[in-house]
Formats: structure tokens, sequence, C-alpha cells
């Protein structure tokens, strides 16, 4: 049987455009996995995994339209793009509740240091993982190539 | 130089409150470091107190600041900084709008208005400098004439040829690198030979794309023509040391080279993190000129020690002795009072803290001026899409900009301005990256292989343009004390009255303009909006503007040439107290388009001079005379 983290990374792998071994290597998938936990109301994470894993690749697109599972689905993206959780919509609450980890915050010190958004700009988080002195005077790759 | 450990705890408050100092320094920012160390050195007993609850500025302290700032929802300048009840701050998030006749009292800092102002100054151990982005260029020789050029402001007593041997000294104890050819602009000079401690950082990728629309094309202002080009800023940052430096000594950067450079300062990495904290301590900040001062032992470093009150005595004039209340922790309102004594006192608590303090303690001043003339550079942001792939988030906050529009005979009527080029993309004006991200998330319902796509076309070509506009001193915009807002402590809470003056918006109204130009020359979409909901928006002349401090507080206790038009002398000596510096910014008659705090410092080495003449003097003074009945006045020494 597949894992919870297994189905967790196969989903994000849709999500966020990057390979198993790219989300594995932010270290953070056991963190915002637990992230999930604290927010959702229980058992709502496996049924959440179980309806992705059921859905054929490339329909991605069913799950974001779903109001259910869209802003849930949109918060992981931001989560591995940011390191933050986003607080869920109001509508959203009014109909599966409120749990207190359910706020605008930052998940952890690493959890910003591995933000993918940086890694997609061909930047680095502020404050970490520089680039070393003089490496902003060269050409980023993609006004190179 | 590593910090001490123990430089805390070796000194006992009750100890200390029972010795005589030759000098008690209120506040360990830059001003209080460089005075204490320079007091030192001339084998002076010195006690800096310091209201913050630090115990040192070692690495486990600073590294606590970086995790901090990590884990912060928001990235503002004092994110990396815990909120401390007994010496509280002001936060840029604070800021809300003011409503006519409803004072905002919420936050730390009391707004008035009309104009609600997001700056903010960090109490902590080594001061702002911890958060400050460390540019430091020097005032232009224009500058310290305003009002004899243009009868604008006020002149100050010192010219820049008086301050440029001090900006020397500063130059090489905040390590700045720069390149003289590129700062010698405007009227600016250097004596012969001189080069700064070290060579230029270079210029970002980003710079030199913005450099390929702007170099060599022209502006018109009040009939002058401006030639424009990208240049790069001097900067308190760790380069490469200039062998040229000091007649060709070289220069030896602190932490370089050694076992335990990352206790004390590597070379910058391009952490694009300037603000609010340098990760690895390449950026300067007054911990380093602390580290120096308290290695011989004869200064004395007391925190949770919060200035509450300036003793005087009324026979005299002179200070007797400044009441300090002492906590132990942060959250409780719980200290002990007690009062510190020396022959000479400093306040260097900045140009809000200092006449707080002052008023506070019922010393307002024959002039009237203490607390007047409350400055900060207006910060107008605008920014814009370029057509390429620019590079930008790397490198330091900023390393280039454009300074032609520093000076010039316009200045009749509308501010000056100096540009900078922001590294770190739209982060300032919209949040960006977080929410370029958020955007294309929820809005343009991008995910997979698109997003990440999307994601380096919409944040690699950001360009934002920082126009910092000169303000000119006006009484009305100021600092007072009202028994009615006060602290944890019991102390009484700055209270703010602002507006930025007409002229200044004049020159936010014309840079706006600059900024569309430059815009237009790059081929870059404009994107710049002015929320009208936003606490810091002003209309002129028809326009929505939001206007952004700068954090270069000034002017509160202007230097000038007698006691009726200012609140201190050249050397920053208080006219009506003898034994009183108040130091910093708050000396500063105009701040032109200077980032202040190389200002500052050189105004700090030329004020430790003259206290260390003044201390020689009283000494002379009591040994000729055995029982004196009165303390000679000390010679004000004229400046030029």
């Amino acid at each position: 049987m597949t894992s919870r983290r297994d189905l967790f990374i196969d989903l994000s792998v849709e999500l966020t455009g990057y390979s198993r071994v790219q989300l594995l290597g932010t270290g953070m998938s056991e963190r915002y996995l637990q992230a999930l936990d604290e927010v959702l109301p229980d058992g709502m994470v496996d049924e959440f995994l179980a309806t992705s894993a059921a859905l054929p690749t490339m329909t991605i697109d069913a799950i974001l339209r779903s109001e259910t599972w869209g802003p849930v689905t949109r918060n992981i993206m931001i989560l591995w793009y940011c390191g933050r959780w986003t607080a869920l919509p109001d509508s959203w609450r009014a109909v599966h509740g409120t749990r207190p980890a359910d706020s605008n915050h930052v998940i952890s010190a690493d959890s910003y240091q591995a933000g993918l958004q940086w890694v997609a700009a061909g930047a680095h988080p502020a404050g970490a993982r520089q680039q070393g002195f003089g490496a902003w005077t060269v050409a980023p790759e993609e006004a190179a190539s | 130089m590593i910090f001490p450990r123990d430089a805390t705890r070796r000194t006992d408050h009750k100890a200390a409150s029972e010795t005589f100092y030759d000098v008690v320094v209120v506040g360990s920012g830059i001003s209080g470091a460089i005075i204490a160390e320079q007091l030192s050195q001339a084998g002076k007993r010195v006690l800096v107190l310091e209201a913050a609850a630090d115990e040192d500025r070692s690495l486990k302290g600073y590294e606590g600041f970086l995790s901090r700032f990590y884990a912060a929802a928001s990235k503002d300048n004092q994110s990396p900084y815990p909120h401390n009840p007994n010496a509280p701050m002001p936060r840029s998030t604070d800021a809300r709008r003011i409503w006519p006749g409803q004072p905002d009292s919420s936050a730390y800092l009391v707004q008035n208005g009309p104009f609600s102002s997001d700056t903010t100054y960090t109490r902590v151990l080594g001061g702002t400098t911890m958060h400050w982005e460390a540019k430091t260029p020097r005032m232009l020789p224009q500058d310290f004439h305003l009002r004899t050029m243009f009868g604008l402001g006020q002149d100050w007593p010192l010219t820049y040829d008086d301050l440029s041997p001090y900006y020397v000294q500063a130059e090489r104890e905040l390590g700045v690198s720069a390149d003289v050819e590129h700062q010698s602009y405007l009227g600016a000079t250097f004596d012969p030979g001189y080069v700064f401690p070290m060579h230029e950082l270079p210029l970002s990728y980003l710079d030199k794309v913005v450099a390929k629309g702007v170099d060599g094309t022209f502006v018109e202002l009040d009939g002058e023509q401006f030639e424009l080009s990208v240049r790069a800023f001097p900067q308190a940052r760790n380069g490469v040391p200039n062998a040229a430096y000091d007649n060709g000594k070289g220069y030896v950067p602190v932490g370089a080279v050694n076992t335990h450079q990352v206790e004390e300062g590597e070379r910058c990495q391009g952490n694009n993190n300037c603000v609010p904290l340098c990760p690895v301590q390449a950026k300067y900040h007054a911990g380093k000129t602390l580290a120096k001062a308290l290695q011989d032992g004869r200064v004395d470093l007391l925190t949770r020690t919060v200035a509450s009150k300036v003793l005087v005595d009324p026979a005299t004039g002179r200070v007797d002795g400044i009441e300090v209340k002492v906590y132990q922790d942060p959250e409780s309102p719980q200290h002990t009072t007690m009062i510190m004594r020396g022959q000479i006192f400093v306040l260097a608590a900045n140009a809000i803290e200092n006449p707080r303090l002052m008023l506070a303690s019922g010393l307002s001043g024959s002039s009237g001026l203490m607390g007047r003339n409350l400055m900060d550079h207006a910060y107008l942001l605008s920014w814009a899409l370029l057509p390429e792939m620019a590079g930008t988030f790397r490198g330091t906050n900023c390393t280039g900009g454009i300074v032609d529009l520093r000076a010039g005979s316009f200045r009749r009527q509308q501010a000056a301005f100096a540009v900078d080029i922001h590294n770190d993309g739209w982060g300032w004006a919209t949040g960006a990256p977080y929410s370029d991200l958020v955007d294309l998330v929820d809005q343009q319902n991008l995910f997979g292989a698109e997003l990440r796509r999307a994601l380096p076309d919409r944040i690699s070509r950001q360009l934002l343009l920082a126009l910092m506009i000169d303000v000119l001193p006006n009484e009305s915009n100021r600092v007072t004390v009202d028994p009615a807002y006060t602290d944890q402590l019991g102390n009484m809470r700055p209270v703010i009255s602002y507006t930025v003056p007409e002229y200044t918006m004049r020159g936010v109204a014309y840079a706006r303009q600059f900024a569309r130009q430059v815009f237009q020359r790059l081929g870059a979409a404009d994107h710049t909006a002015y929320d009208p909901t936003d606490g810091a928006y002003l209309t002129y002349e028809g326009e929505g503007y939001v206007i952004r401090g700068g954090n270069h507080l000034a002017g509160t206790h202007m230097m000038g040439t007698n006691s009726r038009n200012s609140v201190v002398d050249a050397q920053q000596r208080s006219w009506d107290h003898p034994n009183l510096y108040l130091v910093g910014g708050g000396s500063m008659p105009t701040i032109g388009t200077s980032n202040v705090t190389l200002t500052m410092a050189a105004l700090c080495y030329r004020s430790a001079e003259r206290i260390i003449a003044q201390l020689q003097d009283e000494l002379s003074a009591r040994l000729q005379t055995p029982a004196p009945t009165e303390l000679p006045m000390p010679t004000v020494v004229a400046a030029s």
C-alpha cells in the first residue's frame, strides 16, 4: 500500500511542477503533511489524499475546482513555494470548521529557507543559501540562454 | 574583535551607581558606541546604558535574531527583534490611517498626524544599525548651505570641508566599500590620494540592465541639463580591501582573516537581506565598535537599564545624573530606580528618543526647539516589469542607483532626490515574491509546470525604484510627550506630529515623473499603483502617492550658531547644559539626500574630541581651584 507521504508527494509533484526527488530534497514533506493534519478536521487529510490519488494524472484541475478541496490544494502549493500556511477562506471554515493552526504563519525557519519560489526564480531565499560575493553581477540563466 | 561574552554581566548596577564616571552614555547604537570607544582609547571611564534586554552581541544571540526572522510571517525591518514592553519600539506594520483630531495611540509611537509615518528605529544592543541597510553616502557640499544658497531650511554651523576628516574616520570604522572616482560628483571632493577602505561592491546584473537604458541620457530641470548614469552606492559592507588605503598600508576588515570570521563578520555573500539583518555580519553594525570599546575594561555596559530622567542642577544648569529604571523581566513592569553619575553625559538614543527623554525630564530648552524640526526622508516607490530577465532577487538589497539629481539650482523650488535600484524586486511595495505567487495560484489558477515557468517570468523582471526625497526642517513636525501616554515602565512615549512639507511634495511629483521616464527608456511596463486606503496615502495637485518612512530620523535637537536658533552647538553640546551632549541625527540641521548614519558617525568622532578636551579643561580647572564653588564654563569652539 502506498504510504500517506507517498500519496502526498505524488500529488505535490503535479501541483508544483517539481520532481519527487526535488521535493524530498527540501526535507519538508513530513512537516508539511503534519501541518495539514494540524489544520484539517480529523480524517480529512486521508480523504483528500485518497480523492486525489483516485484521479487520473493531469486532471488536477478537478480538485482545484472543488469547493472542498480547491482551497486546500492551493494552500499546498503556497506551502511548497513559500513555506507558509495561509488561513483557509471563511466560507470554507463555515462548512468544515476551524482549527487554531489554521492561521497565516511560516511553518518554521527551515520551511522559509526551503521555499521553491526562490529556486524557480533562479534566486535564493532572502537571508539564506546565498550565491556568494559578486554572483549578483552575472546574468541569470534564463537571460544568458 | 569578538564581543566580550561577560560584557553585560561584569558590571553590577549597584556598583555602577556608586561610581563617578568620566562619561555616561545613553544608548548603545552607533553614536554611543563610537563615543564610548573613542573615550576609552583616551583612557576615560565610561558607562553605557542600554534599554534593551540583550545579553551581548555574540554569534549565539545574533543567530537567535536570524531564526526569528526566518520564521516571522511579516519580514519587516523589526521582524528579527523581540518585542520588549519595557523598551518598546515602533514597527512599520503599526502605522494606521489617522483621522483628524484622533491621535493613533495603538502602538508605541503616538501618531498625532496629519500624516501617519511608518518610520522605525530598533531598540536593541547596537541600535538601528542592526537593521539598517548600510548605504553610506556623504552629504554634498551644497547640503550644508541651503539657507544661504536658496533661502531654505537651515545652514549648518559646519562645512563639508570641516566634516571631511571625520568622514574619513567614520569610513574607516564602518568599513566602507566605494570607489572615489564614482563618488566625486556634484561638488563632493576627497583628499588627493584618498581611497575608501574597500573597493566598491560590483553592480548587480539588474543595475546593468537599467544602465543600458539610462546611462548617457539627460533630463532637464530648472534650465539645467543633467546627464544620468547608474552608479554604485558606498556601503558599510565587507567587500574587497583596497591595497592603496591609508597610503598603501591597506585595510583589514573586521573579522578578516582569522578562524572565527563567522563570529565577527565575513565578506558580503549577497544574502539580499541587509535589512532587517545581514546573516553573516558583512554589514557593519554598532556591535563591532562596542566590541572594541569593551576590550580594555574602561567601558562598563548595563542593559535592561532604561534612562527615565535627566537630572539637572538648577543653579549651574549642569546635569547631575541620569535616573534609570532597571528591570529583569521584559514582560514585567517591576523595576528598581537608580541614579548614574558622571562628569559628562551623552544622550545617544536617537532623534526621537533623545528629545523624548529631555522633554519627559521637563527640559524643553531655552530655544524651545527641543523635539521640533523632525525630519525623515520621504520614500516614493515606483515599480515596473522589465522586458527582459534581469535576475532580480540577487545581491545586496541595493547596489546601484541614480544620484545625479541630488543637487542643482532646482532645489530653489523642489526637493532633490536620490534613486535606489532595488535588488529585492517589488518586495517593499507589494510583498513580492510571496504576493506574486499567491496571485498566480489564487487568481491565475496556475499549477504544476505552468506555475513553475510563470514565476521567474514574473519576478526575475521586477524593477523597483525607491526615490529618496529631501525633507527640510519644519518646526511643526515634532516629537512631544504627554503624561496620558506611557509605556509599561511608566516612561512617557513619543508623540509625533508630522506633515510632509509641500517642498518635498513638489519633489515627489517630479520624482514620479522621473521614474516614468526611466521606465519608458527601458521599455518597462509601469505597474505602480498607490492604494488610497493606505495610511500614508497623500494627494498633491490631483495625483495620489504613498510616502514611506526612511528611518533617517533627524533635526530634533538641531545644531546651530547660538542658543536661540538651535539646541546644540557645532560639537553637539547642549547650549543650556554645559556637560551634556545630545548626539546623532537629531543634531543635523538638514539631511539633504544622504542616508544619515555616516554623517552621524562623523559628527560623533568630532564630539568625542571635544568631550576629551572638555574633561581635560575641567580637570585642570579643578586642580587650579582647590574648592570651586562653581565650575567654569568651558569655551565653545566656534565652527568656521
